[in-house]
This record gives structure tokens, C-alpha cells and sequence, in this order.
């Protein structure tokens, strides 16, 4: 599918078009539910994940904006806001100022279309699989954990400083990869 | 600014980038920001990496069945069947006559009900201005923002009034059998409910004030999920945002 038809399909959803809908869903169930997966690591709160973010998908659609990038990227954000606000509200911890909120991911999101989408998340995958675990334990508890700095050194035990130091290393390596690419 | 005036900003970027910044270094950073280009482009730098981390997990296929119950949530699956009559002409021509009968009598009532319904809102309406105005004036009413997604407005606090005011843009329009319900959250997290309401359908933005009776100065922050009609003794659905005082 090119960018033009799936531009279409996703005004066919806006406008109520289900048929339209459920093309995207089994188009792209496998990305979120993968992503809500790893964030919760239940298979149950990851199908409820799921299925809110398409629901929202249903009733936000007119919310997307194709010359402002991509639709898998905006589509997945939503996935993991929902997920992690699923993630705080299971761990009743307070929720933590985003700065990755949808609109500001729109300003510097990647050129993701020039990838072919099977490699593109083969290597992203593999670019935070080679790096050392600590580092990428950090990415881990950052990104897919909604954790802050000072709640990362809380549940590792390691200084603030340390977790500091190892995020921005892991953050700079994994730049380096994107770069390569 | 030295090297070493400009490090402590630099430095936080990338956890900044990945929303592990802790919240007392934001507002200096985001202060910083504001006048330095170079840290801007190394934030834009950080963020791509950080949007690229949304492709980097194995895909996994659902259930079959989440895609049969998404089907059923979706408005063709909540239309009743219409049931199918044989009439007879002259059947047909009473039963037409019975139905013209009942709607001119329906609308007379339907228009009676409407007008003492919109006297209803504008009361409201009326009543919640008045006391909106009343908090803005009010010299220690709080006022903080509310952002989330498309969802943006301001959230004014009066704790010495013990009054809490939403003001609220583009909040999706629920099913009937749903509503929003406001959560006061304590420090242990704890949520009290502080009142349900709905969106006004054709109004862009939504009003709501709500007196608890628990002192609002006990309280850490507010939220707005989504629940069942009636409301829940406790948060079960989509949190819609929230804002910590």
C-alpha cells in the first residue's frame, strides 16, 4: 500500500467507513499489539491495550494528519501512551510528565517510509539488543516503562548518577547506530 | 554561556528526549531551550532516536478474538435488527393515520420538553459562568494547564473556596452508556471520585465545577478517566488526562 492509499483508507476511517477500520486494524494489530506486549508483559492488559488504542484510533482518526508524517508512528504513540497509562494505573504510581506527547514526536520523527518495514524494525530491535545490558536496561525501563531517572536508581539500587551516566551513553550509542543506518 | 554553564542542560537531553527526565530539571531545561539552537538540534537528534525505539519491538499478533470484540464495539454492531410486517392496504392506511396522529401529539410534547430543557442548560450554563468568574477573581484561585493528546484547556483551583473548575476543549463526544468521571488523587494514590458528567454535544469545549467535600489542600493531583454510565466506585477505564497540583 502505498502512502496515497493509506492516506485514503485512513479518511475512509474517519468518515466511519468499519470496513476501512478493520483493513487498518489487521494491517497493523500485529506493530501495537507487539509494542503494548513488551510494554506490559501480560497478554490480556496487552489485548486491552490493543484494542483501546484502535478504538481511539476509531474515534480520533480525523486527528491525523498525513502531511505531518507517517501513520504507524502516530498510530503506535498512542499505543504506548495507552499502555503505560495502563502500565501506572496496575502500579497505581503517579504519572510522569511525557515529553514525547504525539504532537512533538510529529517535529522529528525519522524518515521511517524510505525502510522497508520488516528490516526497519529488525534493526532498530537489533541496534538496542547490541548494546550492553545495563545500557539497555536503562532504554528499557525509560521507554517501555514510562520510569524516570530518579525511579530508575530506585528500583536498580544504583546511584542517580550512575543511571544519568548510562542513559545518556546508551541514548548516544544508539544514535550512532541511527546514524549508520 | 561557558562550556561548563551550557553542560548541565546539554547532559539532560537525552533523558529529556525519552521522557526519563525527572520533573524538577524540565522547567529549567525547557527554559534553556528556548534561547540555545545547538541543544534544539541535539534534542530534535535525541527524539528521532527515541521515536525510532516505537519499530524497535518483534511484532506479535493478537487473539482472533480481539478483533471479534472490537467488531462488536463498533456502531453497526450495536444497531437493533429491524423487525419485518405484512400489512394490508387498509391496514396500512390506519396505521398511517395512528402514526400522523401520535407524531403531532409527540411533537407538541417533544417541543414543550425541549424548550424547558434548553431553560435548564441556560440556568446552567448561566450559574457555571457566575462561578467561574467568581474563581477568577478570587486573588489565591490556581489556575494550571491541562494537555493531553488533542485535549487542552485549564484546570482552576480554589482551595480556600474548596472549589475545583475544568475547562476543557475537544473532549471526544461517549456512547451513551458511558461517562466521565473525575478522580481527586491523594498522596498514596489513592482515587475519591469528585463528580461524572458529559460533554455538551455542538459545544467545542466542555465546563464543569465540582465542590467535593473532602478538603482539595489533602489532595496531590486530578484525572479524568472514562467509566460506565453512572460512574465506578474506583478508576476501571481510559484515563482521559490528568493534572498534578
Amino acid at each position: 500500500m502505498n502512502d496515497t492509499d493509506e492516506t485514503a483508507l485512513i479518511a475512509r476511517v474517519a468518515q466511519g467507513d468499519e470496513r476501512a477500520f478493520l483493513m487498518v486494524y489487521d494491517r497493523y494489530t500485529s506493530r501495537v499489539h507487539g509494542l503494548t506486549l513488551h510494554i506490559l508483559g501480560d497478554p490480556m492488559l496487552a489485548e486491552e491495550a490493543t484494542q483501546d488504542t484502535f478504538l481511539k484510533l476509531w474515534s480520533r482518526a480525523r486527528q491525523y494528519l498525513a502531511e505531518r508524517g507517517p501513520f504507524l508512528p502516530w498510530l503506535l504513540t498512542i499505543a504506548r501512551h495507552v499502555a503505560l497509562d495502563r502500565l501506572r494505573l496496575e502500579a497505581r504510581r503517579p504519572a510522569l510528565s511525557d515529553s514525547n506527547d504525539p504532537e512533538e514526536v510529529w517535529q522529528t520523527l525519522p524518515d521511517l517510509e524510505t525502510v522497508a518495514e520488516e528490516s526497519r524494525w529488525r534493526s532498530t530491535y537489533f541496534a538496542v539488543q547490541s548494546l550492553h545490558p545495563d545500557l539497555r536496561q536503562v532504554i528499557e525501563l525509560a521507554y517501555y516503562q514510562g520510569l524516570s531517572q530518579s525511579e530508575m536508581a530506585e528500583v536498580l539500587g544504583w546511584p542517580l548518577g550512575t543511571v544519568k551516566t548510562r542513559l545518556r551513553a546508551a541514548m548516544e550509542k544508539l544514535r550512532e547506530l541511527w546514524n549508520e543506518k | 554561556m561557558t562550556r561548563n554553564e551550557h553542560t548541565p542542560f546539554s547532559d539532560n537531553i537525552p533523558a529529556y528526549a525519552i521522557g526519563a527526565l525527572d520533573v524538577d530539571d524540565i522547567a529549567a531545561l525547557e527554559a534553556h531551550l528556548k534561547t540555545c539552537a545547538s541543544c534544539q538540534t541535539e534534542l530534535a537528534a535525541y527524539r528521532a532516536v527515541s521515536a525510532s525505539l516505537l519499530t524497535a519491538t518483534p511484532p506479535k499478533q493478537p487473539s482472533a478474538e480481539l478483533r471479534k470484540r472490537l467488531q462488536s464495539r463498533l456502531p453497526s454492531a450495536q444497531k437493533p435488527a429491524r423487525p419485518r410486517f405484512a400489512w394490508s392496504f387498509g391496514q396500512l392506511a390506519v396505521g398511517m393515520a395512528l402514526v400522523l396522529l401520535l407524531a403531532l401529539n409527540t411533537y407538541s410534547i417533544l417541543q414543550m420538553r425541549s424548550l424547558q430543557l434548553a431553560q435548564t442548560q441556560l440556568t446552567r450554563q448561566y450559574r457555571t459562568g457566575q462561578t467561574l468568574i467568581s474563581m477568577l477573581s478570587y486573588p489565591t484561585t490556581e489556575r494550571l494547564a491541562i494537555s493531553a493528546d488533542s485535549v487542552v484547556g485549564s484546570l482552576l483551583l480554589d482551595k480556600d473556596r474548596n472549589i475545583v473548575a475544568l475547562i476543557v476543549w475537544n473532549m471526544p463526544q461517549l456512547q451513551e452508556d458511558k461517562t466521565y468521571q473525575i478522580w481527586l488523587i491523594d498522596p498514596q494514590g489513592e482515587r475519591v471520585s469528585a463528580g461524572i458528567f458529559r460533554p455538551e454535544s455542538g459545544q467545542a469545549y466542555t465546563t464543569q465545577i465540582a465542590f467535593p467535600e473532602q478538603n482539595l489542600s489533602s489532595f496531590v493531583g486530578i484525572g479524568v478517566t472514562v467509566e460506565p454510565a453512572g460512574g465506578s466506585a474506583a478508576p476501571t477505564g481510559e484515563r482521559v488526562f490528568k493534572v498534578d497540583f
